[in-house]
């Protein structure tokens, strides 16, 4: 099957900053994408590079098979919603659904009249005076109306209250139960924990992880005992953040053997901790190594 | 594409025609007072309300400054600014035929509202363009077709600086002021270019009565030698008995240089040439307009990503 998202080595530059730099990554088809990372981790310019939006300095990008965005057809397959999404003021709700129906052949009328309905939007009202959960569900019923394989959301519940954002993550995952594939970034951890399935994290431009989260989960153990180095660690384990007091050390470890030194207490790793641990990592080239070296087992294993 | 690129200019398209028809209504209802006043039994010359009127000429070198700054320029701008060339673009529709189509739009309303503004003024203008120049003056660009052109070419460019800088008023500025740096330019050093001039002879002294352009003359005498001007005088002076004293010196002079067959070998665009010089700078400026909008096409599709 072919992956939703595919990325080898891929940079974008802008001016003298990189926004993204050697980024490998494959994202399996049917998944909800999580992307997380702090400001200018990347994760915008990422999504924009897989609806076309941007084109990368170098590397290589393919989307559903294809270089994105470079056809009708490919643009067709792919749905997008940018970020603080983006409306035309003056065109009222209907106006965006026809332009949604003159805008992509394969236009599905009556799904996008459902969920404006549903969702309880009003025809006539223009765009300019929707609160930020009717703008979200307006973007959505057209994305969706285009009949996308792919879906693509940049930070869509930012600007959304609690529950709206609620609301909107639950028609998300009724989409994604329908076999759509999904790539959302968040800012909001508990979020991506309850709709990913698939996690992807970002900082300072690079790829620190990314794999199925239930393979990530169970690759990671929480280890606690009596201060040691933990450059004494069996060769499989990878330690991604440490902590010491004076008599107890605790080590965040990346490891796909069982623990079997009995010395210490192993616990499973919340999705929360393990995605602040990478996001953390110490130094940039420190964590590049990790990432290099976890994210090719993962993937065999994902 | 086409729906959408209509009903976000469909606005300014209504203004534009508004506008056009004022304009039109006005020109039919006072173009019988020009023909009456140019004509035999006429005071050759408007007043009052008629000499607004024909500034509406002065108005129509204006208007294509104004599509360009204020259709052109905004035409993506307003997409940038708002954001929203990132919903569109992410629609079923490529951005070069998103483009073509906001283009072809703005372009269309564009010659149709300057054409009509343009040919009606024309032809309201006849009767005092057959009584004067309207080749080799500033009314060569408020008559004919060289306004749609200009327009056309104000559109794109302005278009263009809006796909470059992305932000409306520095591309309103810009395109302003490329828009008349072209102009001028052409005006002042192209225009006379365009088409080749035709060789007349006219006297060296008193009026020419000539109709053209004139954009050279050298004086020659009855062997066909070039003279230098203040030479001919002043042989003619010496010749005719020329002096101070003589009541009307210039046409003493045309006299006299006819009797000694010196006059002057001129260059220039006559009266004649008017439509073919119409043509010239016509295509020169839809040229112009096609080069700007390949740039606008190939900045969208290789530089705003």
């Amino acid at each position: 099957m072919t992956a939703a998202i595919e990325a080898v080595a891929v940079g974008k530059r802008f001016g003298r900053t990189w926004a993204l730099q050697e980024s490998t990554l494959t994202v399996p088809a049917g998944r909800v994408v999580g992307l997380v990372g702090s400001n200018g981790a990347g994760k915008s310019t990422l999504l924009n590079l897989a609806v076309g939006l941007l084109q990368p300095t170098n590397g290589q990008i393919t989307v559903l098979g294809a270089r994105p965005g470079r056809n009708a057809g490919q643009l067709a397959k792919v749905g997008f919603l940018a970020q603080d999404i983006p409306l035309y003021g003056s065109l009222s709700v209907g106006d965006h659904l026809r332009l949604g129906a003159r805008l992509n052949p394969k236009w599905d009328a009556t799904a996008a009249e459902q969920r404006i309905a549903r969702v309880g939007l009003d025809r006539s009202q223009r765009a300019a005076g929707l609160s930020g959960g009717q703008r979200a569900q307006l973007a959505l019923a057209v994305a969706m109306g285009k009949r996308p394989q792919l879906l693509i959301l940049d930070e869509p519940v930012a600007s959304l209250d609690p529950l709206a954002r609620r609301e909107f993550l639950a028609d998300l995952m009724e989409l994604a139960a329908d076999g759509l594939s999904i790539a959302l970034s968040s800012h909001i951890l508990a979020d991506v924990e309850r709709v990913c399935d698939h996690l992807i994290v970002l900082a300072a431009g690079r790829v620190r992880l990314a794999g199925d989260v239930e393979d990530l989960l169970a690759a990671h153990k929480l280890l606690i005992g009596a201060r040691r180095d933990a450059n004494r660690l069996p060769a499989d384990m990878t330690v991604i953040q440490e902590s010491h007091t004076d008599r107890q050390s605790t080590l965040l470890v990346h490891t796909t053997q069982p623990v079997l030194d009995p010395s210490w207490t192993v616990s499973d790793v919340g999705l929360e901790d393990l995605v602040l641990a990478y996001m953390a990592a110490p130094s940039a080239v420190a964590t590049s190594t990790i990432a290099q070296a976890v994210a090719p087992t993962l993937r065999s294993v994902g | 594409m086409l729906w959408l690129a209509w009903r976000q200019f469909r606005a300014q398209a209504a203004l534009a025609f508004g506008a056009t028809i004022g304009v039109v209504v006005v020109l039919v209802a006072t173009r019988a007072h020009v023909v009456e006043t140019f004509g035999p039994a006429g005071s050759q010359d408007l007043t009052g309300f008629y000499v607004w009127i024909r500034l509406l000429g002065t108005a129509l070198i204006g208007v294509p400054a104004v599509i360009g700054a204020f259709w052109g320029a905004p035409l993506l701008t307003r997409e940038f600014e708002d954001r929203t060339y990132r919903m569109v673009w992410t629609q079923s529709v490529t951005r070069s035929r998103w483009l073509a189509t906001k283009t072809a739009v703005a372009g269309v309303v564009t010659v149709t509202v300057v054409a009509v503004f343009a040919l009606v003024f024309t032809w309201w203008s006849g009767p005092i363009d057959s009584a004067g120049n309207r080749i080799g003056t500033a009314n060569f660009a408020q008559r004919g077709v060289v306004p749609i052109a200009y327009a056309l070419f104000g559109l794109c460019l302005g278009t263009l600086w809006g796909t470059i800088l992305r932000r409306t008023i520095p591309a309103m500025a810009a395109s302003l002021t490329g828009f008349f740096i072209m102009r001028i330019f052409v005006q002042r050093v192209v225009r006379s270019r365009l088409i080749g001039t035709e060789s007349v002879s006219v006297p060296s002294f008193g009026s020419s009565g000539l109709g053209g352009w004139l954009l050279s003359s050298r004086t020659v005498d009855a062997a066909g030698q070039t003279i230098s001007k203040s030479a001919a005088e002043g042989t003619l002076t010496g010749a005719c008995h020329i002096t101070r004293e003589t009541k009307d010196v210039d046409a003493a002079l045309a006299v006299c240089a006819q009797k000694f067959g010196i006059h002057d070998i001129a260059q220039v665009h006559t009266g004649e040439q008017f439509w073919t010089l119409q043509t010239a700078e016509f295509g020169l400026f839809v040229a112009l307009a096609a080069v700007t909008v390949a740039g606008c096409f190939w900045w969208l599709n290789h530089r705003s990503s």
